[in-house]
């Protein structure tokens, strides 16, 4: 059967699950929404109700085990963009793009998707005619084919292969080759050559883009000369790890020559070749990567706003509120280097001429093209990403704002904590009931919740998203809802706020925003959730962080030498 | 589509080592029942068959069947159930676009799966009854899983179980299985499976293709040079011996995901080995449309073609993808159709599902049109499955979901019947379905959703 049942366990999460159908622990307890990963059982469970479940640990960690144990290996398949990062760096830039299975994101992250998913048989096929079309074009054109092979083939089978695909396997298993497949691959070389030594090469280079052992990153790991009682990543799967988790990528060949000297088994080679390839440009890209999935930005590529009801909102305004969170999180990670839980409250950020227009604020030199640094107002109602113009669009709705929607996200993401879904029998439609009296947004959700089904999650959800109600649709900022006064108090877990600038400072103390950053990271980072026998790493991975004052690379840095990301446990039933 | 003339798959490799071999061509011919189909179905007019599903979004305008909020909310009332039941019924107003193709339906059949507690979205229709349709069980036990997103199903769907089905294709399976197409490629959200109908097992969705162009090029291309493509075949071997290796070190369900992976690219291996075995008169290269009527009209063509030269007899066809938000705004339906369900607007979402009838009248059409040498259409070999995902959108009623079969499936279903069970086994179409396919069916449906029974008077 498939592995959700480990993909089940929360980890780390803090499950509200049960404290949704509480009417009391929610609000009264100082841990109101934590209950461990494992009296929760899955991220899936809707609350059962049960009240031994709720409340009662003081640490989303509570029950995890003493001593850390290597969960069990998974068999991540390339995502989409991996793939093409790997055909460039095996077969340069500027060849076409050929279309691919699309990624599922389970949990947010697509290394999930591609630890879990199966591929379908239109994927396979597609590799197979990539596979082809790639080596195609690269061994039709002579300059292409010499650049890469770096000598020219006599006859098939002869030296100049051999080295070559010494090399290129080496570099598309990330792993010398075996001799097996040595032999299998200069095999394939001479018998489909036909004569010509080039088209045996392209053969073969389209048969290694085809095999598992390319399109898998097979990390199964190997005895441990430290601990018996455990495996750990060969040198060459660390430096697998090590790029794509920071890379998106494969490994270059000074990473692969690190891990065929050793080095990646020692905590000083493993951090000078992080820092090496965090120097990169291709981290920033990776990283990106990773904090649009987290932030779920995705979402802001499919908002829609009639530019009648909003003439502010024009056709290129999602993309300007995606870089300007792009920007904002380069900054925190490169240019200072700084508590990137700042995202949450800074009021540094950058603004082209269209979002100065939207926050009503002055930004020198920012055109439609050009985005300036600037600093929010001290005394404005913007600080955070959760006060800009992604977050706060891309959780509404296309007339009237979501407070479920926005609490849900801070929730969710921002703290790591499950929301349910409603039950299916619920109608959740919030439209123009006509029983109701009620006038905004607010009054229409407070009615709702008069619902005791309703109750247990939104008041749980909608208090912290209250907060947001200054902020209509698309962010701007506003004093009436539907013609009345907009009442912007709310609380999280019981401490009142009011306005989301509350919410900032809230959360720049809050443990729990650290906290979830590790997890996010390390379910992106490993493809899957956290194991219940790995708490006792990521509990020391967030003491790390919290001494790093927060700061990302940092927390990358203390990842990749973390014994959690380091070692592995046997394949069960192989 | 008279011009389109069934050719037999024949191994090009086969054929090519003859030709090397000097040995005569035809003694390495498919055996006789592929190369005479046509003669063969004049004696035995449902071999064969051809499977079909035709899946649209958010079930049908909702009515006072489907719960007291919904007929408080119903100005027109139940526009889908005729008004007459048995056979040569009188067709309700958005059957009418069928009507032509004698079409027979089944109402008041709803999902019996058990929803266990805590339920984890079991009971929601776009899930229950979504799931049900297609697989006949219930989704994960994990249910809606959450916040994944994910919706996965325990088994194959109804397409996927038949195209894998020994007693459907027994030795000689179609250059392709299945052909997994769509047409609205508005998805109800990004979280991955919620864009496919088809699933060959448990997350393992099919997707469908979009593209007019990809689909002619998958059916109808062939490679000029057919010595490069007997190479591609042949360094499919040497791939699989690549993977030998890896399969004994796996376990669990990284085992299971690489045997998929190598089980399809068998499966890709055999259809290049046959893949200069297309039709023999080949249709003009597609356009391409916005509109789901339009690129219905491109898509089917292609598919009637391909089911009538015999590249395949499996196929599902998403007009529109499970709690779509297309925005049908040329009916001047100005928010995503879901929204609109929701928002309860009666008049919006009959025309758009009147629209979304125009569409699949307009794929029947293509298989009406499609006839063999002996005159036997496509659609007379057929069934073809009409689903959706509940009965309604407003409140996600899974009561009197929407089923409609179309086609003969060469004489095994009687068309233009009206079989009524208020309250029956939404399962029971899924016997009926493979009985006439001449699967042995004793029982289908899980977790609750058994049963032995088929639709009487539709099977024939």
């Amino acid at each position: 059967m498939v592995r959700f049942p480990r993909l089940g366990i929360a980890g780390a999460l803090l499950v509200l699950a049960s404290a949704c159908y509480d009417d009391n622990s929610a609000r009264d307890s100082d841990q109101p929404a934590s209950s461990s990963g494992e009296s929760a059982g899955t991220d899936a469970t809707v609350g059962s109700g049960d009240p031994t479940d709720t409340g009662g640990s003081d640490s989303d960690s509570g029950d995890s085990p003493e001593a850390f144990e290597p969960a069990e290996p998974v068999l991540p398949r390339l995502t989409a963009s991996q793939y093409r990062n790997a055909i460039a760096h095996l077969l340069g830039p500027g060849l076409p793009g050929l279309p691919l299975e699309p990624d599922t994101n389970p949990y947010l992250f697509y290394n999930i998707g591609a630890t879990s998913t199966f591929i379908s048989e239109l994927g396979v096929q597609q590799y197979e005619e990539a596979a082809d079309a790639l080596a195609r074009a690269v061994f039709t054109d002579q300059a292409r084919r010499e650049a890469l092979v770096g000598c020219v083939p006599l006859s098939p089978g002869d030296g100049c292969v051999q080295n070559f695909l010494a090399s290129f396997g080496r570099r598309a298993y990330r792993r010398p080759l075996t001799g097996a497949e040595q032999a299998r691959w200069t095999d394939v070389a001479t018998q489909l050559a036909e004569g010509d030594a080039w088209r045996g090469l392209q053969f073969a280079v389209a048969g290694v883009l085809q095999s598992p052992h390319f399109l898998y990153r097979v990390e199964l790991g190997e005895p441990d000369p430290n601990d018996p009682t455990r495996l750990r990543f060969t040198g060459w799967e660390m430096a697998t790890r090590l790029s794509f988790l920071l890379w998106n990528g494969p490994p270059d060949d000074v990473l692969l020559d690190a891990a065929g000297s050793g080095d990646l088994h020692t905590e000083a080679g493993l951090v000078a070749e992080a820092e090496r390839l965090l120097e990169d440009p291709r981290a920033r890209v990776a990283l990106q990567e990773f904090f649009a999935q987290y932030l779920d930005l995705a979402r802001l590529d499919h908002v829609a706003r009639d530019p009648a009801r909003w003439p502010m909102f024009s056709p290129t305004m999602t993309a300007s509120m995606r870089t300007e969170v792009q920007l904002l999180v380069d900054d925190l990670i490169h240019r200072s280097d700084s508590d990137i839980r700042q995202l949450f409250s800074t009021r540094h950020t950058f603004v082209n001429a269209e979002l100065a227009a939207l926050y009503d604020i002055e930004a020198e030199g920012a055109s439609p093209i050009t985005f300036v640094p600037v600093d929010l107002p001290v005394d404005g109602p913007r600080a955070g990403i959760l006060t800009l113009g992604a977050f706060l669009t891309m959780n509404a709705h296309e007339t009237i704002t979501s407070p479920t929607n926005r609490g849900k996200y801070v929730r969710e993401r921002v703290l790591c904590q499950v929301i349910p879904p409603p039950p299916g029998d619920v109608d959740t439609d919030l439209g123009d009931d006509e029983d109701m009296d009620a006038q905004t947004v607010r009054e229409k959700l407070e009615q709702h919740q008069k619902d005791p089904v309703c109750a247990g999650c939104h008041s749980i959800i909608d208090p912290p998203g209250f907060l947001f109600e200054h902020f209509d649709s698309v962010g701007g900022y506003r004093t009436l809802d539907n013609g009345y006064p907009v009442d912007a108090s709310g609380n999280l877990d019981g401490i009142p706020l009011d306005g989301a600038r509350d919410l900032a400072e809230a959360l720049k103390t809050d443990p729990r925003v650290g906290r979830c950053i590790v997890n996010q990271l390390y379910r992106h980072a490993t493809g899957r959730l956290p194991a219940l026998s790995e708490f006792p790493a990521l509990d020391a991975l967030e003491q790390r962080f919290i001494k790093a004052d927060h700061r990302f690379k940092q927390l990358l840095l203390d990842l990749v030498v973390s014994e959690a990301f380091r070692t592995v446990s046997e394949e069960t039933d192989a | 589509m008279t011009f389109l003339i069934r050719k037999p798959p024949i191994s090009r490799r086969t054929v090519l080592r003859g030709a090397v071999g000097g040995a005569a061509v035809a003694l390495a011919l498919p055996p006789l029942e592929a190369m005479f189909a046509e003669e063969a179905r004049a004696a035995d007019p449902s071999s064969d068959p051809i499977f079909g599903l035709f899946y649209w979004a958010n079930g049908v305008p909702w009515h006072a069947g489907h719960g007291a909020d919904q007929g408080a909310n119903s100005p027109g009332g139940d526009v889908w159930t005729p008004p007459t039941l048995g056979a040569d019924f009188t067709p309700s107003p958005l059957l009418t676009p069928l009507a032509a193709h004698k079409v027979s339906v089944a109402t008041g059949l709803e999902p019996k799966t058990e929803v266990p507690q805590p339920d984890n979205g079991q009971s929601d229709g776009h899930m229950r009854g979504f799931m049900v349709a297609m697989t006949g069980d219930r989704i994960r036990p994990e249910g809606f899983d959450h916040p994944s997103h994910t919706l996965t199903c325990l088994r194959p769907t109804l397409d996927q179980y038949i195209a894998g089905h020994e007693q459907f294709y027994g030795n000689t399976p179609s250059r392709f299985r299945s052909l997994c197409l769509g047409v609205s490629e508005a998805r109800f959200h990004d979280y991955g499976h919620w864009n496919a109908i088809s699933f060959t097992g448990p997350d393992s969705p099919v997707g469908a293709i979009h593209s007019p162009a990809q689909l002619y090029s998958m059916l109808f291309d062939v490679p000029a040079d057919l010595m490069a493509l007997t190479r591609r075949v042949t360094l499919i071997d040497a791939v699989m011996a690549d993977a030998e290796g890896l399969r004994g070190r796996l376990g669990g369900t990284d085992k299971q995901r690489l045997e998929a992976h190598l089980d399809h690219l068998r499966e890709v291996q055999r259809r290049l080995d046959l893949s200069s075995g297309t039709c023999d008169i080949i249709p003009a290269a597609p356009g391409d449309s916005a509109d789901v009527v339009a690129r219905t009209d491109i898509m089917a063509g292609l598919l009637a073609a391909a089911l009538n030269c015999g590249l395949t007899r499996v196929f599902s066809f998403m007009l529109s993808s499970p709690a779509t938000t297309h925005v049908f705004n040329n009916l001047g339906v100005p928010n995503g159709m879901h929204q609109v369900c929701h928002d309860g607007q009666w008049e919006h979402v009959r025309s758009i599902t009147e629209y979304q009838m125009l569409a699949f009248a307009r794929l029947l059409d293509h298989l009406a049109a499609a006839v063999d040498p002996m005159g036997v259409s496509v659609l007379d070999r057929a069934c073809v499955y009409g689903a959706s995902e509940y009965g309604e959108g407003y409140k996600h009623s899974t009561a009197e979901m929407p089923v409609v079969l179309a086609g003969g499936a060469g004489g095994k279903l009687v068309r233009g019947y009206h079989y009524r069970e208020q309250g029956g086994n939404l399962c029971k179409v899924h016997v009926t379905i493979l009985r006439a396919l001449g699967i042995d069916t004793p029982s289908y449906g899980f977790n609750g959703g058994e049963t032995t029974e088929h639709l009487t008077g539709i099977l024939a």
